[in-house]
C-alpha cells in the first residue's frame, strides 16, 4: 500500500512548492509594487532560514559550509532589501557604489567558501584531477568574461569605484563558478541535495550573466527574476532535503573520475573558447583581446599538459603496480612449488617408510610361520604341544593381519588404493569367507549361518572383496559371545547387491555408531570387555565399500546384535578392467 | 640318488629363511643349492643349470630383480621357472615382479605347502 506523502511531513517538499506559488505570485502581483518588492526579499530571506532550518533539522557531520550558504543567501537578500528601499520607499537610484553592493557582493565569497568545503571533503586524489578540471572551465569562463563584460566596463565611463563595483560582479560569478564546476565534477551528484544545489548555483549564474550582458536598473520588475528567485527556493531546498546529509560526509573512493563523454565534450568546449572568442572578435571587427586571450590559451595548455601528465603518472604507476604484483605473484607461486616439492618428498619419505617397516616386519613372521608350519605338519607332535603351537599360530595370524591392515591404511591415506576389478561371482566369495570363518566361529560355539541368493556377477576387486567380508565376519565372530549366532547373506536390493551380516553379540550404543567407521575407533563394549583390536577393521572395511561406489551402515542395540549392510552399486563391464587409482 | 632330485637355487640373506627354504624343498624331494647374495645366485644358476630358482628382492650385491632380468636376458637360462619370494607385498611390487619375467611371486610370510606345491607345478612334477 502507498502512502500519501503530504508535503508537510517532508520539509523540503513544503518549501519547494510554498517557493514555487510565491514566485507565482511575485509575477501576479502588479509589476514595481512595494508588494512585490515585499514578496521578492521574503523570497530571499526564507531561503536563509530554510538553509538554517535544513541544518538544524539534518545536523550534518559538516555544519559550517551552510551556514556560510546561509550568509551568503542573508547577504543578497539584505542587498534586495536595500534596494527596493531606494527605489519604493525614498524614490531614488541608489548610489554606485551603495550598501546593497557591499552586501551583494559580501555573499559570493560565502557561497564559494562554503562550496569549497564541501569539496574538500572528499578524497585528495579525484580532487586534484575534478580541480584541474574545474580549472579549465573556469578559465575559459573567465577569459568570455573578461572579452565580453569586464574589459567594456574597464574602458567604460565613469568613475573608478563605478567601475570597480560593475566588475566585481563578473569577477565573482567567476569565482561561483569555479567552486561550481568543481563541485560539478565531484562524486557528489548522486546526492538529490547536489542536484537542487547545483540548479540553484546555474540558475544565479545565468540570471547573473544575462543581466551583466543587458544591464537594466537591477530594482525594476523583469522575467529574469525568476532566476534569482528560484535560485532562493532550490537552495533552501537542498538544504531542507535530507540527503544533505551524505553531501557533507566525506567521501573515500578509489576509483579515478572517469572521463564521461559529457565531460570530454565540455572540456573540449572550454579548450576551444580562446580561438572562439579571438575568431568573434575578428567576425566583429572588434579590438582583439590578445593579452588576455593569450593568458587564458597559455593557463589553459598549461592545465591540460597538467591533467595529461597526471594521467601518465597514474597509468606509470598502474604499470609499477602491476610489475610489482607480478613479481609477488611469482615469487608465491615459486614458495608454493617449492613447498609442494617438499610434500612430495615427505610423501616418498612416508611411503619408503611404510615400506620398510612393513618388510621388516614380515621377514622374522615369515620365519615365525614357515617353521611353525613345518612343525606342525609333524604327525608325532603331541596333543599338548599341538595346543600351544595353534595359539602361536593364532597370534602370528593377528600380527600378519596387523601389518596388512597398517600397509593397507598406508596405502588408503596416500590415495593410492589400488582396485584389480574383474568380474567377480560375489555368492563365491561370500560362501568361501563363511567357510574360511567356520573353524573360528566353532571354536566359539557360535552357529555360523550363510544364505546366499544368486546376484549378478560384479566387476570388483576379488581381493578386496575377501578382505571386506573377512573383516566383517571375524568382527561378528570376535563381538558375539558363545553359544551366539552370525549370519551372513548375500541378495539383490533393487540395482545393488547387498551383503548383511548379522551377529546376536554385545551390540553398540546408538552414541558411538555413527564413530564406527573412523579410523583407530574402538567401541567401549569391546574396550570394557577386553577384546582385543586395532580400530582398523571397520574403517578398511568402509573404505573399500566405498573404493566401490557403495557404503556400509550398521544397526545395532547393546546386547542384543549388531547388523552391518553392504550396498554395492553395479558396475558395468564397459567400465575399465584396468587396475584404477582410487582417491 | 640326491643326484636325480632336481636342483633348486634358493637365495635369501635372511639365513633363517634360507634354512626354512631349503628344508621345506628338500622335503619336497629336490636338491637344494644356495646362495646369500644376488650374485652368488646368479653365479649358482649358470653353473648348475637348476630346474628352478626361488629369489628373495632385497639382497646385497644384486637384488633379486636384478637376478631376475640378467636370467632373462641369458639365452640358456631365459627359460629358467623363477618364484620371487618377497616380504615386498604391495601390488606394484608383485605387478613389477611379474612385469620383469617372474613365474610366481609368493609374498612373505608364506606356506612352505605352498611354496612346495607351486615349484611343482613349474618344474612339472
Amino acid at each position: 500500500m502507498k502512502r500519501f506523502a503530504h508535503p508537510l511531513t517532508r520539509p523540503w517538499l513544503a518549501y519547494l512548492v510554498a517557493g514555487l506559488l510565491a514566485t507565482a505570485v511575485y509575477f501576479v502581483l502588479p509589476w514595481n509594487t512595494l508588494g512585490q518588492g515585499f514578496v521578492y526579499d521574503g523570497i530571499g530571506v526564507s531561503a536563509a532560514v530554510a538553509v538554517v532550518a535544513g541544518t538544524l533539522l539534518h545536523r550534518p557531520a559538516l555544519r559550517v559550509p551552510w551556514y556560510l550558504f546561509a550568509g551568503g543567501l542573508l547577504a543578497f537578500a539584505v542587498g534586495d532589501t536595500i534596494f527596493n528601499l531606494y527605489d519604493k520607499i525614498w524614490h531614488r537610484q541608489p548610489p554606485v557604489p551603495s550598501a546593497a553592493d557591499v552586501f551583494y557582493l559580501a555573499g559570493y565569497p560565502f557561497l564559494a567558501a562554503g562550496l569549497a568545503l564541501l569539496i574538500r571533503r572528499f578524497e585528495a586524489r579525484r580532487r586534484v584531477a575534478g580541480l584541474i578540471d574545474a580549472a579549465i572551465f573556469s578559465v575559459a569562463f573567465a577569459l568570455a568574461q573578461w572579452v565580453f563584460l569586464i574589459d567594456d566596463l574597464v574602458r567604460g565611463s565613469g568613475s573608478a569605484a563605478a567601475k570597480g563595483v560593475a566588475l566585481s560582479y563578473p569577477a565573482m560569478d567567476v569565482v561561483l563558478l569555479a567552486a561550481l564546476a568543481t563541485f560539478f565534477l565531484s562524486p557528489a551528484w548522486r546526492t538529490v541535495a547536489y542536484r537542487y544545489l547545483a540548479a540553484s548555483i546555474v540558475l544565479l549564474l545565468i540570471a547573473d550573466e544575462v543581466y551583466g550582458t543587458a544591464p537594466e536598473s537591477y530594482a525594476d520588475t523583469t522575467w529574469l527574476d525568476t532566476g534569482w528567485l528560484l535560485s532562493y527556493v532550490l537552495w533552501g531546498v537542498a538544504a531542507l532535503h535530507p540527503s544533505m546529509r551524505s553531501l557533507s560526509e566525506p567521501r573515500s573512493t578509489a576509483r579515478q573520475p572517469r572521463l564521461h563523454a559529457v565531460r570530454v565534450l565540455f572540456l573540449g568546449a572550454a579548450l576551444l573558447t580562446a580561438s572562439t572568442v579571438l575568431l568573434i572578435q575578428r567576425t566583429r571587427g572588434e579590438r582583439i583581446d590578445a593579452v588576455p586571450i593569450a593568458i587564458a590559451a597559455a593557463l589553459l595548455s598549461a592545465l591540460v599538459l597538467e591533467r595529461l601528465a597526471r594521467l601518465v603518472r597514474g597509468l606509470d604507476r598502474l604499470r609499477r603496480e602491476e610489475r610489482e604484483a607480478r613479481a609477488e605473484a611469482e615469487f608465491a607461486r615459486r614458495l608454493l612449488a617449492e613447498q609442494n616439492e617438499r610434500l612430495r618428498e615427505a610423501d616418498r619419505l612416508k611411503d619408503e617408510f611404510v615400506a620398510l617397516i612393513s618388510h621388516d616386519l614380515r621377514t622374522p613372521l615369515t620365519s615365525i610361520m614357515g617353521y611353525l608350519e613345518l612343525t606342525m605338519d609333524d604327525e608325532t607332535l603331541g596333543e599338548e604341544s599341538r595346543s600351544y603351537l595353534d595359539v602361536v599360530q593364532r597370534n602370528s595370524d593377528r600380527l600378519l593381519r596387523l601389518v596388512n591392515d597398517l600397509l593397507f591404511v598406508a596405502r588408503l591415506e596416500a590415495g593410492e588404493l589400488d582396485l584389480r576389478r574383474t568380474e567377480v561371482d560375489l555368492g563365491a566369495v561370500v560362501r568361501q569367507s563363511v567357510e574360511e570363518a567356520r573353524p573360528r566361529a566353532a571354536a566359539k560355539g557360535i552357529e555360523l549361518g550363510c544364505e546366499a541368493q544368486s546376484v549378478p556377477e560384479l566387476r570388483a576387486d576379488r581381493g578386496r572383496m575377501f578382505q571386506l567380508l573377512d573383516n566383517l565376519i571375524s568382527n561378528a565372530i570376535k563381538f558375539t559371545p558363545e553359544g551366539g549366532r552370525v549370519d551372513v547373506r548375500l541378495l539383490q536390493r533393487g540395482p545393488n547387491v547387498r551383503i548383511e551380516v548379522v551377529d546376536t553379540g554385545i551390540g553398540i550404543s546408538p552414541e558411538e555408531q555413527g564413530r564406527l567407521f573412523e579410523r583407530f575407533f574402538r567401541a567401549t563394549t569391546a574396550t570394557e570387555r577386553h577384546i582385543p583390536g586395532t580400530g582398523l577393521g571397520l574403517y578398511i572395511a568402509c573404505a573399500i565399500a566405498e573404493a566401490h561406489g557403495g557404503g556400509i551402515d550398521v544397526e545395532s542395540e547393546p546386547g542384543r546384535g549388531t547388523t552391518f549392510c553392504v550396498e554395492l552399486p553395479p558396475i558395468r563391464a564397459a567400465q575399465s578392467s584396468e587396475p584404477e587409482l582410487v582417491r | 640318488m640326491t643326484e636325480e632330485r632336481p636342483v633348486v637355487v634358493v637365495a635369501d640373506d635372511d639365513e633363517d629363511i634360507l634354512l626354512l627354504v631349503g628344508a621345506t624343498l628338500t622335503g619336497g624331494g629336490y636338491a637344494v643349492e644356495v646362495a646369500r647374495d644376488g650374485r652368488a645366485a646368479l653365479e649358482l644358476v649358470r653353473e648348475r643349470a637348476p630346474a628352478a630358482a626361488v629369489l628373495d628382492i632385497a639382497m646385497p650385491e644384486l637384488d633379486g630383480l636384478d637376478v631376475l632380468r640378467q636370467v632373462r636376458s641369458d639365452p640358456a637360462t631365459a627359460n629358467l621357472p623363477i618364484v620371487l619370494l618377497s616380504a615386498r607385498a604391495q601390488e606394484h611390487d608383485v605387478a613389477r615382479g611379474y612385469e620383469l619375467g617372474a613365474s610366481k611371486y609368493i609374498r612373505k610370510p608364506f606356506s612352505p605347502r605352498e611354496l612346495v606345491t607351486v615349484i611343482d607345478e613349474l618344474v612339472g612334477r
